[in-house]
């Protein structure tokens, strides 16, 4: 019984880790991270992730992952009179957000300090 | 309020607008009228500061094409996962209707075909027996995923509740009452069915072959030769238009059923797990229509597969792939809805 309930809470806190939307999560990562500084709309969105990773989302790329965020609750909708419609970072999605640069620092720093270890001995 | 106002202020031309709704219809209704309104004006503001691009019209259709499979049960679902559940539900239901419609030509033919000449190979009897012995398990599985659907429906009814449920509900009635009907009537008028005319020579195949011989019987090789279709009778030509008609009524009632009905998670979970009973009657049925494909293969006299046959394999394959991948979202998508549920785990 103790099993099954630590799996099941295993699979809740699965849920809201950006590696459970699939082909989404790299774009995911952009969004929340965008969001972390205030709600945005679509066309915000994209402006904002060009300026600070390089990278234009398509738009039908931004909106499939912006639908799965919304219904994983890491993002919710700001009401507006305006057509285009603001999200914002929800505490579950800032959880996942930084659950996931921390171990993406982690791969980075190893991955650094390695290629450095590597570069030196040649 | 928020950085990055478009380049299209005060306002896009109308055909612009025009243009990007077009765009949208790659996209399922649902997703439509969620996302709709906002993702027209990221379209109209994305057109304005870059100019056309066909890049930006495949990547909005395959995104368009995804939502849609997902709508359908055959990918993750974005938006809701009671959605997904019953998605992944009637998407397991119209591939199960799939395997029953090309698996029953084959199992109706081959084992009235046994009736008149039983082949040396045992492994064709084997293979009979494995189909039907699937078809059983196929037919347990509708009789315990329906009896719960079922209920819903007639409580929704008797509380009032019922009357999204009317449609699907006619659809049901009318198209079983046509199939059995018809399939009764058309059963015995071909003599390899158990006709009449050879009644007195013991050459009568089971009753229940000789139905799904005649509820199938528009799924035959003779639509590539009109010649020989004009000689048929014209009542069992209109059969062979009529039978497709009620057997797609049917289903589309039975989907729409599984759309709208409510239902409790745990419920959604009891069907799922009956829809893998059925995956497993599927499987089995493709396994015996395998084994007979290369049991037959060699100059036994009767029966052999033709090309009808081969195409059915494929389209049972094909099925029978989908409908897992079905089972798989819709049982994903009802633990999550457990879940979610209070009191759940």
């Amino acid at each position: 019984m103790s099993e099954r309930r630590t799996g099941d809470r295993a699979a809740d806190a699965g849920d809201t880790a950006l590696e459970t939307l699939g082909r989404s999560s790299g774009p995911a990562s952009l969004i929340l991270s965008s969001l972390a500084d205030g709600a945005k709309h679509g066309y915000a969105l994209t402006k904002d992730i060009e300026s600070f990773a390089g990278i234009r989302l398509a738009p039908g790329t931004l909106y499939e992952a912006l639908s799965r965020l919304e219904a994983n609750g890491m993002i919710e909708a700001v009401e507006s009179h305006d057509r285009r419609r603001p999200y914002r970072l929800t505490a579950t999605g800032a959880a996942a957000l930084s659950t996931y640069l921390d171990a993406q620092r982690k791969v980075a720093e190893v991955g650094l300090r390695r290629l450095a270890g590597g570069w030196a001995l040649t | 309020m928020t950085p990055g106002r478009a380049p299209s202020a005060p306002g896009p031309a109308p055909a612009e607008r025009a243009r990007a709704r077009r765009l949208l219809l790659w996209y399922p209704k649902a997703w439509r009228s969620r996302y709709g309104d906002e993702f027209t004006e990221l379209l109209i503001d994305e057109r304005a500061e870059l100019g056309p691009s066909w890049r930006r019209t495949v990547n909005v259709a395959a995104t368009g094409l995804r939502a849609r499979l997902a709508s359908a049960g055959m990918a993750a679902h974005p938006v809701d996962p009671q959605a997904a559940a019953r998605a992944g539900l009637a998407a397991m239901t119209c591939c199960a209707a799939a395997v029953i419609m090309t698996g029953g030509v084959m199992w109706s033919q081959l084992a009235i075909g046994l009736q008149w000449s039983v082949p040396e190979d045992g492994r064709i009897t084997q293979s009979l027996d494995l189909m039907s012995a699937a078809l059983l398990v196929i037919a347990a599985a509708a009789v315990l995923a329906a009896a719960p659907v079922a209920w819903a429906a007639f409580t929704a009814a008797i509380r009032g509740n019922g009357r999204r449920l009317r449609v699907p509900a006619a659809l049901v009635a009318a198209g079983t009452s046509v199939l059995v009907i018809g399939g009764r009537h058309f059963e015995n008028a071909w003599p390899g069915t158990g006709g009449h005319l050879l009644v007195q020579q013991g050459l009568v195949p089971g009753g229940v072959a000789a139905f799904g011989w005649a509820a199938t019987m528009w799924i035959t090789s003779y639509w590539a030769h009109p010649a020989a279709l004009a000689a048929f009778p014209p009542s069992q030509l209109a059969w062979m238009v009529l039978s497709p008609a009620a057997a797609g009524g049917l289903l589309t009632g039975i989907a729409q059923m599984l759309r709208r009905v409510q239902m409790s998670p745990r419920a959604f979970r009891y069907e799922t797990r009956v829809g893998l009973l059925a995956l497993a009657g599927l499987a089995a049925f493709l396994a015996g229509a395998l084994c007979w494909l290369f049991a037959a293969g060699g100059p036994a006299p009767l029966p052999q597969p033709g090309t009808i046959d081969l195409a059915g394999l494929a389209v049972l394959t094909v099925a029978v792939v989908a409908g897992a991948a079905a089972a798989h979202r819709a049982g994903a998508a009802a633990a999550k809805l457990k879940r979610a549920a209070p009191g759940g785990p």
